[in-house]
């Protein structure tokens, strides 16, 4: 049942690699909050209140709907559809994405570590490969969110290949951390767009040396 | 005792958000910088105690905490004249007085923590308050440098997070108890070295956006140009400090294993590359944020590269990071006054700072002095000791190359200055307005300290540097 979750999320990373419509960002992002949260829930040994609630929190109450829903309102509020075309096309999107997924498959055979969970951790280098590759192709700073975001889904797998490790403390701190990144950030796209009237990386060029 | 702390610092923000007098809200801020003071005194007469699981402060959390509790009050105090320029709204300031609150906070928390996974939490949490302070004037450049330092932060900072759960790998095979600091360097010889070497190079690339070095440094120089100078004066210091201890921390976890002299050579290597960086855009840049940011850059990776030296260079690194920090906030303070009298921060359009500010004109080269590491700045005995560590420690080519780099660097900085000091320009006499000559006696105070510690070197203080590295092989 995980293989298959890991499957559907590695395709869902594909789809972003390729994709230029906001809103289908916005969906897969919620698609894999849910993912993330069913993987988790497998994953666990056995189920603890406090470590229960945390990945309730983390995945499904944030990953799959706060961040989804602050971002439907943030692009409504700019009136966004697509982001701007990428340096390369969807096809090329594509084979780049495979690459990346290849390779992180790649690597994680090469550690040859019994403790490492390879699904989890190649999944994981997927995410943050791509989330970099969606945040640098295309020129805009939506695509730049969509892209941490990513990467930060990407991380929480890493965790996950990790098991859990850290005390509970730390990990709330770690996600309330997260959870006011994605805020301030909704918050400076917005004025973002007040100061600049477009979301596009080259009006971002005031300061240089 | 932390806890008073934290608890307390939350009300003060939240107090100096919601008070409708700027002066008010000005010395709420004064009152936290003052808490600071209190909490360094009583961890430095009450050292090692646990303090709510996570913190525990030591001998270099003392040194850090010290200059923090200088700096900010210094910072406090040089925002008062700031937002009295122009017509600055108190919403401004009240976010400003906010945000300066918690990110000071947030750096108590990274200088006192006991634990690798708060030590990120808390790193992370910097990222998010210095963003509120580079805001603050609301213009084109200041919301430019806010998001690029708001996203390239968060992506380095997440990329420093793998690095940590990287370490979770390599406690696999050892029976580690969490992931506090004493645990992990009492078990590093039983870590694999291949995730703990992953899980440095990753801390490195991750936290050189807070130290300003290679390969994350741009976001950290806009930041400091855009935002007010008593912003750039703490980015310029205590971000950049808080930084070096957080590497420091997994450097010393990590030093008792086999991978020590490969985490000298990562340093190595990013440190020549911030030195040679900063000594590009040291000769190009004209403006004069910009100069200090690079200056700090270039700082930031001498010492470094002593750092990676080892022997004597760990005493020298923190030795002059400690001095930096003074001398380039007040550096900070004082272009903040060169901007506000020439209402500009190009350095072709401020001249004869002599005739038109004598005391700032002072301040501003025994700045210079210092930066430079020439006499008498205490400054000149660090870098002696640093250019000592690295010529035993690092290959005589390494050497030669930094002892030109550094040349060029003097060069590059003391035409600058200079001509601002002593150069004359007619045009200058209608647009001077507003010096605040009360800043510039403050800054002579902070001279005089690093005058002092550079060439008595009290006891102390030695003591103090010797006890925080005497871990390091």
């Amino acid at each position: 049942m995980i293989n298959f979750l890991i499957i559907i999320f590695i395709v869902t990373l594909l789809y972003m690699a390729k994709n230029e419509i906001i809103k289908q960002y916005i969906f897969i992002l919620a698609l894999q909050g849910f993912l993330l949260f069913f993987i988790a829930v497998l994953e666990l040994n056995q189920i603890e209140v406090g470590q229960f609630t945390l990945i309730l929190a983390e995945t499904l109450f944030f990953k799959g709907i706060f961040v989804p829903v602050f971002l439907s309102r943030l692009v409504k509020r700019n009136q966004l559809k697509r982001n701007y075309k990428g340096l390369l096309s969807g096809n090329a999107s594509i084979f780049v994405g495979t690459l990346i997924v290849i390779l992180s498959f790649s690597m994680a055979h090469a550690l040859h570590d019994e403790h490492l969970e390879i699904k989890y951790f190649a999944a994981a280098i997927s995410a943050i490969g791509i989330g970099f590759y969606v945040a640098i192709n295309h020129k805009d700073i939506i695509s730049h969110l969509i892209g941490f975001l990513i990467i930060e889904n990407g991380i929480f797998l890493l965790s996950l290949a990790l098991g859990g490790e850290m005390p509970m403390f730390v990990n709330a701190a770690i996600l309330l951390d997260i959870f006011t990144t994605v805020l301030i950030m909704g918050i400076f796209f917005g004025r973002i767009r007040e100061y600049f009237h477009d979301a596009h990386t080259d009006k971002l060029s005031k300061l240089k040396d | 005792m932390l806890l008073l702390f934290f608890t307390g610092s939350v009300l003060l923000a939240v107090l100096a958000y919601f008070i409708k007098k700027k002066i008010a809200s000005h010395w709420i801020v004064i009152i936290h910088a003052l808490m600071i003071c209190s909490l360094t005194i009583h961890e430095f007469v009450l050292p090692g105690q646990v303090q709510l699981v996570f913190f525990q402060s030591d001998y270099l959390s003392h040194i850090f905490l010290g200059l923090l509790s200088i700096i900010s009050l210094m910072a406090a105090f040089h925002y008062i004249g700031y937002a009295r320029t122009g017509e600055i709204p108190v919403k401004y300031v009240n976010v400003h007085n906010f945000g300066t609150i918690l990110f000071t906070t947030a750096i108590v928390g990274v200088l006192m923590a006991n634990h690798f996974g708060m030590l990120w939490a808390l790193m992370e949490a910097t990222t998010l308050t210095a963003a509120l302070l580079i805001q603050h004037d609301r213009n084109e450049a200041s919301m430019e440098a806010t998001w690029k330092y708001l996203f390239v932060c968060s992506v380095a900072i997440a990329i420093a997070f793998a690095g940590v759960l990287f370490l979770g790998f390599a406690t696999s095979d050892a029976d580690v108890e969490g992931f506090s600091f004493e645990a992990i360097r009492n078990s590093a010889h039983l870590l694999d070295s291949n995730w703990t070497k992953a899980c440095f190079l990753f801390i490195i690339v991750g936290f050189s956006v807070k130290m300003g070095l290679v390969p994350m440094f741009n976001v950290d120089i806009d930041a400091k140009d855009a935002s007010p100078s008593p912003v750039g004066a703490l980015l310029a210091s205590v971000v950049l400090n808080a930084g070096f201890v957080s590497i420091f921390r997994f450097y010393e976890a990590f030093s008792g294993t086999e991978i020590h002299s490969w985490m000298n050579n990562v340093i190595t290597v990013t440190a020549m590359l911030s030195l040679l960086f900063s000594t590009v855009y040291i000769l190009k840049v004209r403006n004069l944020k910009r100069l200090m940011a690079y200056s700090s850059m270039e700082h930031a990776a001498v010492a470094m590269l002593a750092f990676a030296s080892g022997g004597i260079g760990y005493f020298a690194a923190i030795f002059h990071l400690s001095l930096h920090a003074l001398i380039k906030s007040t550096m900070f303070f004082q272009v903040g006054q060169l901007h506000n009298i020439f209402g500009s921060k190009l350095d072709y359009n401020i001249r004869d700072y002599l005739r038109i500010n004598p005391i700032g004109a002072l301040v501003l080269l025994a700045c210079l002095l210092s930066i430079l590491a020439l006499p008498p700045s205490g400054m000149f005995i660090s870098e002696v000791m640093m250019l000592e560590a690295i010529f035993v420690g690092q290959p005589w080519w390494l050497m030669l190359l930094t002892f030109v780099l550094i040349l060029f660097i003097i060069y590059g900085m003391s035409k600058r200055i200079l001509a601002i000091i002593y150069e004359k320009s007619p045009s200058n006499g209608a647009q001077i307005q507003n010096i605040r000559r009360w800043e510039s006696l403050l800054q002579i105070g902070v001279i005089l300290i690093v005058f002092y510690i550079g060439f008595v070197k009290p006891h102390f203080i030695v003591s103090i540097i010797q006890s925080a590295v005497e871990s390091l092989p």
